[in-house]
């Protein structure tokens, strides 16, 4: 390579001083971008904690499908077992309402039978169950973060 | 065109880049680096250490690092103290230092309805240590310390009926028996002098407020109020009574918690609202009214809770007057009345028969002693009045008026007091109007009992 | 000497479909791509493709008017983070606040970053005018932009004082509640304007929702139109003022006159000065890049200054608006405590002549002002009566703000700032 003339000496420090300060700037813009969107990420929330309880057992009475508004899960009591299912359609997450045997969805028409499982209607997937166990001091303790099978259930 | 080219800029341009380069990073570092950080790793690796099995320590490890909070919205309240405070709620976490310690004792106020500032106060929702403990500039509740830490009870229970909160109980009994509400009014009830203390507790710190009542021109310069000679667990306990004062209502859930109006209460209102003066138990007092020794068999709760509302209601032609109690107080003595049986009811209720006796409670109760001293034997100071700079005493009332005089001047209150030296500040303690606060029958016993201070005039029996 | 790979892989990306469909004409290397490069774009059309090689000294203009502009920028995209986080709600806004400070990530720094924007944009907005008028630039042809310029002169000061009210508390409370009431002193009109912006009669939700509304979209929406306009104005005006050439030549200009030797086309027709008139080509330069370049480093500058207030110093944020108790003294905005003083000795004389005077000589002041000498130099000889008088009425103003924010302590009595306040008398 020919040693760089004194004018292309000048062009290349300039070109270095210019990407120097492009790259700064870049980094710079970069990071402002990255900051943005973590402001947006929340760091907490205010909605209804996930992990929630759901009063003593002995509330609900035998046999009992009980639709909790709060957290728009329904709480099935059969003897001495409870259930906790989620009322969100697995179409689109309407609300499904409990009719009859099963639950129905208002917006689209799908169907659920007693267990959650789909009979009709554009429904992908079953309605989800969730965990239920007892706390310390004797609540039902729901999980939303932990669905589980249909045939899991908390004996009191 | 060498003169204008950008080129002369490039070393500035670099500049420019890195210092905003470095400004964005370290905003972000100063953004990223708190200290709850530090806290919660602090107690992921306890947490690791105290795991025994692979599982257990999985799960410790899996700890989110993260802003925790208590929401309760009916309070207005975002508590995020147990971002640091994390294992507050683990009893194996006893006896740790802070903030990672255990905090015992809140079976009866769990966390997820109370949260913490309710009691500590500071601000609930800041996550740097200073700021959420209230030592802040524009943060006007900072924490309580712990030693006044009863004075929270108070914003919800009753101070007497309080087993838990004796320094509360003892707080008010200072407040009362110290003639406090001659000046000041607390729950509707006081004089005029000084300030309303209904809010004190949350305006005031602990300082400010010792400060005040040992000597109170240093805090409130000009304040008349007398120094306060106090012992110092009285004046601890008048201290953290006032802290109890913050005038907070509380919504919802919290005021159904409130007070569980036990006979104690009931009594207490029994004695201070005169009920004796007409009805009897075990054969003492007034006959007007019927006898309430076996109330409890002859009416229902709901009956005697409509009949201290409005007594006319439930029996038409009765000439009780409408007190006008509020729903605890109305709870609060009905449990007294239906309680009755069971109780020793050793009421200190012979002595309250006679007027100077009744006389000397009025005396206690409108805090007539902050003035003119304990037995009305004067002694306080009132810098600058014409009578040695102190307030009267009252053992030569008899001397200087009637009865139906000195009721009038009850009323009326004297605002002017002459002055020693004109030339000084008027005295700033004065006699106020207790026209509309003391009652009709009140005034009659007070007069009596202001009579019998007198030195000359021993004859008490009238 | 081959280019590095960078810039290969740029001149690459711009010969491709995609990059020729964005940029068009590439980085520019002749003229007539520099020229195409400023008129093809949409923001850059704003401007001349060349500029006087005066317009690049920094003594012409001090780049006031640019740094307003990228303080509203800045402004502009911070205010609408913040807006995510806000909720224009009395109970709930300065809760918000709270949570911008010790919840959301970088939070505290972005409301900074708007806080101290805004004061620095007032501040830019009056250098700016003082500048404008100490160079003689608002006479003819500029009467209109003065006029525009005046205008939005006014809209800054009210984006901040809406901004003011937005944290709920005691500092905006107090603020708000001052500075509309000295709105309400003005003639006829006061009283009904303070009802209209409070949406009633005391600073309260319907206060907060209003001030909200003006702030977030109407002010930032007019703002925006008219700094285009007000730029658009500057070339159409015939770019910076500058001493007067001859103007018979320009007069007399048509189409068909205009030299054709070059290669660049009609983009700079226009009446008055314009750069094309009269004046030697040489002392023209291409906007691209000397131009620009100067005006990314202003930005930078602008924006280190911003990042190291809003790193160094946190925005006020003081108790919850508590309608009880005022603070005392309770103050307006540090740009309206010229006026609060005014206010204090005479409210008509302090809250309506002398601002009503002041704005309207401002707006007429190209109109009556109508000799050409000493435009585009600073402090010109020729302008001495109205420099005088001008600089006379800013001291005057800039006064009576120090006096208001640092010499008035409780009950408005003169406090000197270096010496203890006298202990406040506790209300009993």
């Amino acid at each position: 390579m020919n040693p760089p003339t004194p004018n292309s000496d000048v062009t290349r420090r300039g070109f270095i001083a210019l990407a120097c300060g492009w790259t700064a700037g870049a980094f710079a813009g970069l990071a402002a971008g990255i900051g943005a969107v973590r402001f947006l990420v929340p760091n907490v929330l205010y909605e209804p904690d996930q992990r929630f309880k759901a009063g003593r057992p002995e509330d609900y009475p035998d046999g009992a499908i009980t639709f909790l508004e709060d957290q728009r899960v329904f709480l099935i009591r059969r003897g001495n077992t409870f259930r906790c299912l989620s009322s969100t359609c697995t179409h689109l997450g309407c609300t499904v309402n409990h009719s009859g045997e099963g639950f129905h969805c208002p917006c689209h028409g799908s169907t659920f039978d007693s267990q959650g499982k789909v009979t009709s209607g554009p429904a992908p997937r079953a309605l989800t169950w969730y965990l239920v166990t007892l706390s310390k001091d004797e609540r039902l303790l729901v999980d939303k973060g932990q669905p589980v099978e249909s045939d899991k259930y908390l004996v009191v | 065109m060498p003169d204008e080219s950008p080129r002369k800029f490039y070393g500035l341009f670099i500049v420019l880049g890195l210092l905003v380069s470095v400004l964005v990073v370290l905003g972000y570092y100063k953004d990223q680096f708190r200290d709850w950080k530090t806290y919660q790793h602090q107690f992921v690796k306890e947490e690791v250490r105290r795991a025994t099995t692979p599982q257990q320590r999985l799960l410790a490890e899996s700890t989110p690092v993260q802003i925790r909070q208590i929401v309760l919205p009916d309070l207005n309240r975002v508590d995020r103290c147990t971002t640091c405070h994390i294992a507050s709620e683990d009893p194996s976490y006893g006896g740790y230092p802070q903030p990672l310690a255990y905090h015992p004792h809140h079976d009866q106020h769990p966390f997820d309805k109370f949260g913490c500032t309710v009691c500590h106060r500071g601000q609930g929702r800041a996550t740097t240590t200073a700021a959420a403990h209230g030592h802040a500039e524009h943060w006007d509740e900072p924490m309580l310390p712990l030693r006044y830490i009863q004075a929270s009870c108070g914003q919800c229970h009753q101070a007497a009926d309080n087993p838990a909160a004796p320094k509360l109980a003892r707080g008010e009994q200072v407040f009362e028996t110290n003639g406090c509400r001659g000046c000041h009014k607390l729950g509707g009830t006081g004089g005029l002098i000084g300030p309303e203390l209904d809010t004190v507790g949350a305006r005031r710190t602990p300082d400010w407020l010792r400060k005040h009542f040992t000597d109170p021109a240093s805090v409130t310069p000009g304040s008349g109020m007398p120094p306060q000679k106090l012992s110092e667990p009285d004046l601890e306990a008048i201290t953290l009574f006032m802290l109890s004062q913050t005038g907070g209502g509380l919504p919802g859930y919290y005021a159904s918690m409130k007070v569980i109006p036990s006979a104690t209460e009931g009594r207490k209102l029994f004695e201070q609202k005169g009920c004796i003066g007409c009805h009897s138990i075990a054969n003492r007092g007034g006959k007007i009214g019927p006898a309430l020794d076996d109330v409890s068999l002859r009416r229902s709760p709901d009956w005697i809770m409509r009949h201290f509302r409005d007594p006319q209601s439930v029996t038409p032609g009765s000439v009780m007057p409408k007190f006008g109690f509020s729903e605890n107080q109305t709870r609060a003595l009905t449990e007294f009345l239906l309680h009755l049986r069971d109780q020793q009811v050793s009421l200190s209720l012979p002595g309250m028969i006679s007027p100077v006796e009744r006389g000397r409670e009025v005396f206690r109760k409108y805090g007539c002693i902050g003035c003119h001293g304990p037995e009305g034997k004067g002694g306080v100071p009132n810098p600058n009045a014409k009578t040695a700079e102190q307030v009267p005493g009252l053992q030569h009332v008899a001397d200087g008026y009637t009865k139906d005089e000195l009721k009038i001047l009850l009323l009326r209150g004297q605002k002017e007091i002459a002055p020693l030296d004109p030339h000084r500040p008027p005295p700033p303690l004065y006699m106020p109007p207790w026209r509309g606060v003391i009652q009709e029958g009140e005034l009659d016993d007070l007069a009596a009992y202001v009579f019998s201070l007198s030195t000359k005039d021993k004859d008490l029996g009238f | 000497m081959k280019p590095p790979l960078p810039v290969r892989l740029w001149q690459w990306f711009e010969q491709t479909t995609p990059g020729r469909a964005i940029f068009r004409v590439g980085v520019p290397r002749s003229n007539l791509a520099r020229a195409q490069a400023m008129v093809s774009s949409f923001l850059l059309h704003l401007q001349p493709a060349k500029v006087q090689k005066r317009t690049l000294q920094p003594a012409t203009t001090l780049g006031l008017g640019l740094i307003s502009l990228f303080l509203f920028a800045i402004l502009t995209v911070t205010g609408v983070l913040l807006m995510f986080y806000y909720v224009p709600s009395t109970e709930r806004a300065y809760n918000g606040m709270k949570d911008l400070e010790f919840v959301v990530s970088a939070g505290l720094l972005i409301r900074n970053m708007h806080r101290w924007s805004a004061h620095l944009m007032v501040l830019a907005v009056i250098l700016h005018l003082c500048r404008v008028f100490y160079t003689g630039a608002y006479k003819r042809p500029r009467e209109f932009n003065w006029l525009l310029g005046v205008g939005l002169f006014l809209l800054t000061l009210g984006l901040s004082f809406t901004g003011y009210l937005l944290p709920w508390d005691q500092l905006a409370f107090w603020a708000i509640t001052v500075g509309t009431n000295i709105a309400s002193y003005a003639p006829v009109v006061g009283p009904k304007l303070k009802y209209l912006l409070l949406g009633g009669n005391v600073v309260g939700q319907e206060a907060l929702i209003r001030f909200y509304a003006l702030h977030v979209i109407v002010l930032p929406a007019v703002a925006g139109f008219m700094i285009a306009v007000h730029i658009w104005r500057v070339r159409k005006d015939g770019g910076l003022a500058r001493p007067d050439e001859p103007l018979e030549a320009v007069e007399q200009l048509d189409a068909g006159q205009l030299p054709t030797n070059k290669s660049y086309g009609l983009m700079e027709l226009a009446k008055g000065t314009s750069p094309q008139v009269g004046v030697d080509p040489e002392d023209l330069v291409s906007s691209w890049p000397h131009l620009l370049f100067r005006e990314l480093l202003v930005f930078l500058a602008v924006l280190a200054l911003v990042l190291s207030l809003a790193v160094f110093w946190d925005a006020p944020l003081e108790q919850f608006a508590n309608p009880i108790h005022p603070p005392n003294p309770a103050k307006a905005p540090w740009y309206f405590l010229g006026l609060q003083e005014l206010v204090s000795y005479s409210a008509f004389w302090g809250g309506v002549v002398v601002p009503g005077l002041l704005v309207a000589l401002l707006a007429l002041l190209p109109f009556f002002d109508r000799g050409r000498a000493g435009v585009g130099r600073w402090f010109a000889r020729e302008r001495a009566v109205a420099n005088t008088i001008f600089s006379v009425c800013l001291l005057v103003m800039v006064v009576l703000t120090i006096i208001g924010t640092v010499f008035r302590g409780p009950n408005w009595s003169w406090q000197v700032p270096w010496k203890e306040p006298p202990a406040a008398r506790e209300e009993h």
